[in-house]
């Protein structure tokens, strides 16, 4: 099988799931169970085969696929890998088993429903990571909605068809006018020379004048935004966190906030470098806020599952501000982040709800001690938290430093040349932030696992082996990443300079940029 | 006039019309009863083979010159409006026996038939009664309901102010240009005499009475809910899409004047925010529909901002898509001891538990009106948009697509009762009828086509 085609697999395996779950009889829960989670690792397989070819020489795209889906409007279904989607594609099928296995025993009801929306939103999610068509993009963006309002809003909590609600009108907002700037994106291509192609090459290439192109930026930006989510339009995370079960909250935190800042990436930013280069000191000003203000709100949580909802907005804070140094090393750092952090934040959400299912509370205050009671929990809970914090030779360390490297390194070098010291300060201001950051998570680990022993629903069992599994294969990964983060760095070096070539992009580059992506 | 182009022209209208013939002869002969939904069906399904044959095979000409003439996009079109009736027969199977009902429908569709292929403001009229008449007595069949009395009058008298209003504007076009061709509107469009000005804001008034748009909506709330549900989806796809359809002839791809664009954009605005604002409110199935009719005729008639040759596709794409998934979604409507109990929202509760497929349907249908991809209405609205917007009418594209987002939350809302709600425990709901299925399953067949593949029905229109 061709590298293209097996990519092909990797994105219709899930439909391929869901079409197996639904032939099987009612009632055969655990077939379901383990039928899904044989999908899910052999797409993990194959992702893992396709991550391994994927060259970091080649720039642009690889593995693709490019077939007419509308002939009409120029739309075709176009797929592929490159430095910008390898290592989410790669991310989002390494946790497709694990949310599967989490699931195994919190999930009691409509089991053949729940792993049909896994399987859903896990070909939505991966849909989006490779399209490389603007339609496509935005049918695969917007159906990954469908799939998450019926996980929360049918295995949720108590108030799980607010939060739901919540979450579904709130990004859809934000999609609607990103619907209104593709079509008027792509009205602009045709006008300015005559083809109809929603390809992201072609769209790269389209100039706009400064004032539109603000505005463009603006409706994408404000669909991103709600989704990765950046303060102020955070408000519908912690309510779908909270109400949302372990698995809902797992690919929530894992990989679909992702897609704010890889949209951001891949979309946002080179789409409307002009008017980019004018917002970096707003989207800095926000990456901070975030940052400093997730934390804040996560040192005053007594849910468990709220702090890390909130520490959630504070490490992709991280993410925007790397993106928006536009330094090589910053880049590259948000990309790793963007991994890093879900698979800290997979993992965390994994353990709390290994909690939750033993003692039924997600209160604070109602556990201590957890270290004596649960040691072999405790090892993992530590272990992920401090990944959380940064704590070198995990990934955490990898991702946030290279963050703030490369944001000290671009302002200090534009404030040297007579710039201005605003950028310089945010990202002075973004270290303090990995100081509240170890705090919120150590006063939280400290309260949670030591001090007095206080276990609701006493006693209760340590990790099973299928819990044992995998959270070792997430600890595997965080410290893979953390002490040997080159093969990953190297995949993206390219993409990253692509990008900061298309949104910093000097004149002279823009020309080259014009005349390479023409074909 | 040939015979033969009479004949073969005309071939789903005459097959339609034996159809007719067929269940009256059944009718006076004394047959069985139940034989008259097979011939129905069977008239229906030959309708929509043929047409869709012809258009195929690039049929065109004129049986009746100046007066009724055939197209490959006129037949497409016409298929697709017979088509959507499939259904709409399958459903009544369970709340009709007689041949009344399928006796009425069949000659409603002839008139949207005529509609389709009239080239004077005679055929055209005469169309538009005959595809109103007998829907009067089709939503007074369901005569168990003391609403119905009142549905049908209200329907009855405000159809024939729409009538009405028609004539008068067609008097002014015959007046000023001493012509009954519709391309006399066309002209008329573009003209600035008072008389032409008066004559196409009238005939588009009197389309926009019978496809209910605000302010010319509020018989449809009120007829939609005293009506039998096939009658109201019938009403909601068929009927609508009749006279859309035919107010798009009258426009053809004339340019419109900034006039017809402040007529053709706004009162469509306001249609949209206020059927979606209303329908959230709405505690019955069928008001609600209702309400989500008058948003959808918004986006229709938004279509004929689009520049000429986009209209027609834009307007037909959004019938196709419209029309199934509302027909599915009226499949997917359980059965229950009365009419109220069935219209109830509330029934609709933990109806996954009970009958999983249909609340899936149910749910893909609602998705698809919210115009959430991947399903077809994403696409029929995408495509109604590009071409407001490839116009040059930004504003108006970006306010209707911000209009459009109001509608989400109630037809999530239906999903949420269907999937996340403890059912009621009211008396025992019922479940969804065979033939109910049969029409879900004929909805959704296209509309997963169209979910793949929408690149093939554009490139066909």
């Amino acid at each position: 099988m061709s590298d293209a085609a097996l990519l092909n697999v990797v994105l219709w395996l899930p439909v391929a799931g869901m079409l197996a779950i639904a032939a099987l009889p009612k009632g055969a829960d655990d077939a379901v169970r383990w039928l899904a989670f044989a999908v899910m690792v052999a797409q993990l397989l194959a992702t893992a085969a396709l991550y391994g070819r994927f060259d970091p020489a080649v720039a642009g795209l690889q593995f693709e696929t490019r077939v007419p889906w509308i002939p009409d409007w120029g739309v075709h279904y176009q797929i592929g890998l490159d430095g910008y989607n390898v290592l989410l594609v790669m991310l989002t099928a390494f946790l497709g088993p694990l949310v599967v296995a989490g699931a195994f025993s919190a999930i009691r009801q409509d089991v053949k429903l729940f792993h049909a929306m896994v399987f859903l939103i896990q070909f939505a999610m991966l849909g989006t990571f490779v399209a490389q068509d603007l339609f496509v993009f935005y049918v695969f963006w917007e159906t990954m909605l469908i799939p998450m309002f019926v996980i929360i809003g049918v295995w949720g909590g108590e108030r799980r068809i607010y939060a739901t609600l919540k979450f579904v009108l709130y990004t859809a907002f934000g999609s609607i006018l990103m619907l209104a700037a593709v079509i008027y994106l792509v009205w602009a291509l045709y006008q300015a020379s005559g083809e109809v192609s929603f390809a992201f090459a072609d769209l790269y290439r389209v100039a706009l004048p400064v004032d539109v192109q603000a505005l463009l930026l603006a409706a994408f930006a404000l669909s991103f935004a709600i989704k990765v989510p950046m303060v102020p339009l955070h408000t519908w995370l912690p309510d779908a966190h909270v109400e949302a079960p372990t698995a809902g909250s797992v690919i929530l935190a894992g990989v679909l906030l992702k897609m704010g800042t890889y949209g951001f990436m891949k979309l946002g930013f080179p789409l409307f470098p002009e008017a980019t280069r004018l917002a970096i000191p707003l989207v800095m000003a926000l990456s901070v806020v975030s940052i400093v203000y997730g934390a804040c709100l996560a040192l005053v949580q007594t849910d468990i599952k709220k702090i890390i909802a909130y520490s959630s907005i504070s490490h992709l804070g991280y993410v925007m501000l790397g993106l928006a140094s536009l330094d090589l090393l910053g880049i590259q750092g948000a990309v790793i982040q963007m991994v890093s952090h879900g698979l800290t934040a997979a993992g965390l959400f994994l353990m709390v709800g290994m909690i939750y299912e033993r003692c039924h509370t997600r209160d604070l205050a109602a556990y201590g001690g957890l270290a004596k009671a649960l040691p072999v929990y405790s090892v993992f809970f530590m272990i992920l938290t401090l990944a959380s914090v940064g704590l070198p030779t995990t990934s955490g360390f990898t991702g946030e430093f290279l963050v703030l490297a490369g944001a000290f390194r671009s302002s200090w070098l534009a404030f040297q040349a007579g710039g201005s010291g605003f950028n310089l300060a945010m990202a002075s201001l973004a270290v303090a932030g990995v100081v509240l950051g170890a705090l919120y998570m150590l006063w939280f680990a400290q309260r949670f696992l030591f001090g007095a022993a206080k276990v609701p629903h006493a006693p209760v069992p340590d990790l099973n082996l299928r819990e044992k599994l995998v959270l070792a294969a997430i600890v595997a990964a965080v410290f893979a990443l953390g002490l040997y983060p080159a093969p990953a760095m190297e995949k993206t070096e390219l993409a990253a300079k692509e990008y900061q070539r298309l949104v910093a992009g000097a004149p002279a580059a823009k020309q080259a940029r014009a005349e390479g992506s023409a074909r | 006039m040939s015979w033969q182009a009479v004949i073969v022209g005309m071939l789903p209208e005459n097959l339609l019309l034996a159809g007719m013939v067929a269940i009256i002869v059944l009718e006076i002969a004394g047959g069985p009863r139940r034989a008259a939904l097979p011939l129905a069906v069977l008239a229906v399904a030959a309708a929509t083979l043929a047409a869709l044959l012809l258009a195929l095979a690039g049929a065109e000409g004129a049986p009746f010159p100046g007066q009724f003439s055939v197209t490959p996009p006129t037949l497409l079109a016409k298929a697709i409006v017979i088509g959507l009736a499939l259904p709409v027969l399958l459903l009544s199977s369970d709340e009709f026996s007689g041949g009344e009902f399928h006796l009425l429908l069949l000659a409603s569709l002839y008139g949207v038939c005529l509609l389709l292929s009239s080239d004077s403001f005679l055929t055209l009229f005469l169309g538009l009664e005959i595809m109103s008449l007998p829907v009067y007595a089709l939503v007074l069949l369901a005569f168990r309901r003391p609403q119905s009395a009142e549905a049908a009058l209200k329907y009855l008298v405000l159809s024939g102010a729409a009538s009405a209003t028609f004539l008068l504007g067609v008097s002014f076009l015959y007046g000023g240009t001493g012509s009954l061709g519709i391309e006399a509107f066309a002209v008329a469009l573009e003209a600035s005499e008072p008389m032409a000005v008066a004559a196409v804001a009238l005939v588009v008034i009197a389309f926009f009475l019978k496809a209910a748009v605000v302010p010319f909506h509020t018989w449809a709330p009120d007829a939609y809910e005293g009506a039998s549900i096939p009658v109201t989806a019938y009403m909601a796809t068929v009927v609508k899409a009749g006279a859309v359809l035919a107010l798009l002839r009258l426009f053809g791809t004339a340019p419109l004047s900034p006039r017809a664009i402040e007529l053709l954009a706004i009162l469509p605005l306001v249609s949209i925010v206020w059927g979606n604002l209303a329908a959230m409110r709405q505690p019955g199935f069928r008001r609600m529909i209702a309400y989500s009719s008058i948003a959808h005729a918004g986006y229709l008639f938004y279509a004929f901002l689009g520049a000429g040759a986009g209209r027609f596709q834009a307007v037909v794409f959004y019938v196709l898509a419209y029309g199934l998934t509302n027909l599915a979604a009226f499949a997917s409507i359980p059965a229950a001891a009365d009419d109220a109990a069935r219209d109830r929202l509330d029934s609709l509760k933990g109806l996954f538990q009970r009958e999983p497929y249909a609340a899936l349907v149910l749910a893909m249908a609602m998705l698809s009106l919210a115009g959430i991809p991947p399903f077809p209405g994403f696409v029929a609205k995408f495509l109604v948009f590009k071409n407001v917007m490839a116009a040059g009418y930004t504003t108006y594209a970006v306010l209707g697509l911000v209009a459009s987002y109001l509608g989400i939350y109630f037809y999530l809302r239906v999903v949420q009762y269907a999937f996340m709600s403890a059912p009621e425990a009211v008396p025992a709901p019922g479940t969804v009828g065979r033939a109910a299925l049969a029409a879900s399953v004929l909805c959704l067949a296209p509309v997963v086509l169209l979910t793949l593949f929408p690149g093939w029905v554009i490139a066909l229109l």
